[in-house]
C-alpha cells in the first residue's frame, strides 16, 4: 500500500541533497524540479502498487477457475469413457433385451450434477442416436432375414415337393433304366439344391426344413446326409448301431452331417474316400467324417473353430466370407441350437477328422419307423442262428412256378413290411411298378386282393395236406415295427426256421395247382392264374 | 400292427435317403442284367454285420427263393433298384440266380386234367 513512499522519499532526500550542495541561484529550480520529478514518481508508485494488486488479485481468480475448468474436464472425460467403456455397451446390451430404447435410454441417462447440462444433453443426445440406429438396423436386419428364411420355406416347399414327385416317378419308371437313370440325377440336384435352401433357413436364424414326427434311424439319417452331397459315391458309411434319433434333432443332424461330409469331400483329392462313422460314447453318440485330404493347418483349424464359435455365439452374417465356412457356419448354428457338439482334428488319414457329438437325450433306442431302419433290424449285425436255415438245392422246391415263392411270401412279408412305417397310398405304388399290388397296410392282413399272396395260405387247410403249417403262420405275430433285433435274438431265429421250413415243402406246387384246377375262383390267386401272369410278365 | 404310432400323415412318409444313395448312383446293373421281373433269387450265404441293409435284407429274405418283382416290393424299392443291389451280390457269388420256368415246359394241359381225374377216382 505504501509502495510509492520509499520512491518518494529516495527522490525527496536526494532533490535536498542536491539543493544543498547547488548555488543558491539555482536552489528554487532543483527544488521545483525535484518536487515535480518526486510527485511524478509517486503518483506511478501509486498506480503501479494498485496494477499489482488487481493482477494479483486476477491471477487468484484465474487459478481458481483453471482448477474448476480442470475439474470439469477430468469428470467430463471419466463421463466420455464411462459412456464408451460401459454405458453404451449396456444400453445397447439393454436395448437387445428390452427392445425398448427409451427403456435403455432412461437406464443409463447422464445423472452427474457436476456436468454441465449442454453437455448431459449432448451425452444423452449421442446414446439416444446410437440407440435408435442399432434399433433400425436390427429391425431392418429382422426384416431381411425374414425374408430370405420366408424364401428358402418357399424354395424348401417345392424341393420336398418335387423330391416326393420324383420318388413316385421313380417308383413308376423303375423298370426303364434310362428313366430311372435321368431321375436319379434329377433327384440328386434337387436334393443339393434343398439343401442349400436349408442352409438359408439356418442362417436366416430358422429351423432347417422339415419335422419328423417319429424317430428316425441313425443310418438312414446318415445316409439322409449323403443324399445331400454331390459326390457321396466317395463316402464310406460303416456299420452304426441301430439306435434311431428323436423326430426333431433328424433333420438338423441330416443337413448338420450333410455339411460336414460337402467340407470333407471337397476339401480332399477325388480319389480318396471320405469315411462315415457313428459310435457310442458316454454323452451320446459320435459321428465321425474323416477325410483323406490336405489337412487343417493350425491356422486354419483355429479359423475354423473360430467360425464355428462365432455362429454358436451371437451371428452376423458379415462374418460368413466365401463359400466353405458358410457350410462351418450352418453346423455351428446348428450345435448351438441342438446342443450337438462339434471338433475338428487332424485326421490319422492325414486329412481332417470332424467328431460331431449328438447327446443322449437327442438318441432313442425306441422303435424306430422307415425303411432302412426296417430294414436295418432285419438284416443288421445280429447273431444268426447257429444252424442256419438254407434251401436245400437238391430239392428244388421252386423248380415248378414262381407262384411257390410267393407262399413263402407272408412269413417274409411280415418282416420288412413291420418295420416300414407309413402306408404308400395307392398312386405312389402304381399297379404297373409292383407286380404283385402291394396294399402296405398289409402284415396282419391275411387277404390281400388280386393275387396277394398272403391270400393263399387261406386255401390250404382245405387240402388237407398235413405238413403244411398254414394255420399255425397266420398268428405269427408280426414284430413290432423294427423291433430291436439285438435285443430279441430269440424271435428271430424262430422266425427264420419257420421261414425256410415253409419253401421247402416239395409239391406244393401241386396244391397251388389242384387249387386252380378244383375251380378256385380266380380271385383268389389259382395258381394257373399266377403263373400264366407272371409268365406273361417274364415275356415281356 | 396295431400299434403304429407315429403315423400322422403323408409329410412323414417318405425317408431321409434318395435311393441313388442306395445304388451308389448306379441306375441299373451295367451291362447285360441276368434278372428279369420273375428271375428267382436265392441266397448263397449269410448276410452280415458289414453289409449293406439292404443287401443283407436280400440275404436273409432269399433264404428261400423269391422273384425279382417280391423282393422289389417287400423291400419297397423300384426294380431297377433291386437288380442293382442284385447284381452286387451276384458279383459276390452271395446269390444265385434262376430263370422262371417257361410256360412251356409245363406239361400239356389235358394230360394234367386227365390225371387229376385219374387221382380223383381213387
Amino acid at each position: 500500500m505504501l509502495g510509492w513512499l520509499l520512491p518518494s522519499a529516495v527522490l525527496v532526500s536526494a532533490m535536498v541533497a542536491t539543493a544543498t550542495v547547488v548555488a543558491a541561484g539555482a536552489r528554487a529550480d532543483v527544488l521545483w524540479c525535484g518536487l515535480a520529478g518526486t510527485v511524478a514518481v509517486a503518483a506511478v508508485a501509486v498506480e503501479a502498487g494498485r496494477r499489482g494488486r488487481a493482477l494479483t488479485v486476477q491471477r487468484e481468480q484465474h487459478a481458481q477457475r483453471e482448477e474448476e475448468l480442470h475439474r470439469r474436464l477430468v469428470r467430463q472425460d471419466a463421463s466420455t469413457t464411462a459412456l464408451a467403456k460401459k454405458d453404451l455397451p449396456a444400453a445397447v446390451a439393454r436395448l437387445r433385451h428390452t427392445g425398448s430404447v427409451d427403456n435403455a435410454l432412461r437406464a443409463h441417462e447422464s445423472r452427474d450434477p457436476m456436468l454441465s447440462p449442454e453437455y448431459r444433453a449432448a451425452r444423452d443426445d449421442v446414446l439416444y442416436q446410437v440407440l435408435r440406429t442399432i434399433d433400425n438396423e436390427e429391425a431392418m436386419r429382422e426384416a431381411s432375414q425374414r425374408a430370405f428364411v420366408n424364401i428358402a420355406r418357399r424354395v424348401q416347399a417345392i424341393i420336398h415337393r418335387q423330391a416326393q414327385d420324383l420318388r413316385e416317378m421313380e417308383d413308376r419308371h423303375g423298370n426303364d433304366p434310362a428313366v430311372f437313370d435321368d431321375l436319379l440325377r434329377l433327384d440328386h440336384g434337387n436334393a443339393l439344391t434343398g439343401r442349400l435352401a436349408d442352409s438359408i433357413a439356418v442362417l436366416g436364424g430358422a429351423r432347417p426344413g422339415r419335422q419328423w414326427s417319429r424317430p428316425v434311424a441313425l443310418y438312414s439319417v446318415l445316409r439322409g446326409g449323403m443324399s445331400r452331397i454331390l459326390e457321396y459315391q466317395r463316402v464310406d458309411l460303416h456299420p452304426v448301431s441301430e439306435v434311431a434319433v428323436i423326430g426333431p434333432a433328424v433333420e438338423p443332424l441330416i443337413h448338420a452331417v450333410a455339411e460336414l461330409l460337402d467340407n470333407a469331400t471337397r476339401y480332399s483329392p477325388p480319389h480318396t474316400h471320405v469315411h462315415l462313422s457313428a459310435s457310442e460314447v458316454q454323452t451320446g453318440m459320435a459321428i465321425e467324417i474323416e477325410d483323406g485330404g490336405l489337412g487343417l493347418s493350425e491356422e486354419g483349424r483355429l479359423r475354423a473353430e473360430r467360425t464355428l464359435k462365432l455362429a454358436q455365439g451371437e451371428f452376423d452374417l458379415n462374418d460368413l466370407g466365401e463359400t466353405p465356412r458358410l457350410g462351418l457356419a450352418v453346423v455351428g448354428r446348428l450345435c448351438r441350437a441342438y446342443g450337438f457338439q462339434i471338433s475338428l482334428r487332424p485326421s490319422a488319414y492325414g486329412g481332417v477328422r470332424a467328431v460331431l457329438i449328438v447327446p443322449q437325450e437327442l438318441i432313442t433306442t425306441a422303435p424306430a419307423t422307415g425303411r432302412a431302419h426296417g430294414i436295418g433290424s432285419f438284416s443288421g449285425p445280429r447273431p444268426l442262428p447257429a444252424n442256419p436255415p438254407r434251401p436245400k438245392a437238391g430239392s428244388r422246391p421252386w423248380g415248378a412256378t414262381s407262384a411257390h415263392a410267393s407262399v413263402a411270401g407272408p412269413s417274409f412279408g411280415t418282416s420288412p413290411w413291420a418295420g416300414t412305417g407309413p402306408a404308400r397310398s395307392g398312386p405312389i405304388r402304381p399297379n404297373a411298378t409292383r407286380p404283385g399290388p402291394m396294399n402296405d397296410d398289409v402284415p396282419v392282413v391275411t387277404e390281400r386282393t388280386a393275387n396277394g399272396l398272403p391270400q393263399r395260405r387261406r386255401h390250404r387247410p382245405p387240402l388237407g395236406r398235413a405238413g403244411v403249417p398254414g394255420p399255425g403262420r397266420a398268428p405269427q405275430p408280426a414284430p413290432p415295427p423294427a423291433q430291436q433285433p439285438d435285443r430279441h435274438p430269440d424271435r428271430h431265429p424262430a422266425a427264420q426256421a419257420k421261414e425256410a421250413k415253409e419253401p421247402v415243402q416239395p409239391g406244393i406246387w401241386l396244391e397251388a395247382f389242384l387249387e386252380g384246377v378244383n375251380g378256385q375262383p380266380p380271385s383268389t390267386g389259382s395258381a394257373g392264374q399266377t403263373n400264366e401272369e407272371t409268365a406273361g410278365k417274364g415275356e415281356q | 400292427m396295431s400299434g403304429r404310432p407315429g403315423l400322422d400323415g403323408p409329410a412323414d412318409e417318405d425317408e431321409p435317403e434318395r435311393l441313388y444313395v442306395i445304388t451308389r448312383g448306379r441306375s441299373g446293373p451295367g451291362g447285360e442284367t441276368p434278372f428279369d421281373l420273375v428271375t428267382l433269387i436265392v441266397s448263397r450265404a449269410e448276410p452280415k454285420a458289414t453289409m449293406q441293409p439292404e443287401h443283407a435284407a436280400i440275404l436273409r429274405m432269399c433264404a428261400s427263393p423269391l422273384s425279382v418283382a417280391e423282393i422289389s416290393a417287400y423291400l419297397r424299392l423300384p426294380t431297377s433298384v433291386v437288380t442293382v443291389l442284385l447284381a452286387d451280390l451276384l458279383a459276390d457269388g452271395l446269390i444265385e440266380a434262376r430263370a422262371a420256368v417257361p410256360p412251356a415246359d409245363f406239361p400239356d394241359r389235358a394230360l394234367l386234367e386227365a390225371v387229376i381225374h385219374g387221382l380223383q377216382r381213387l
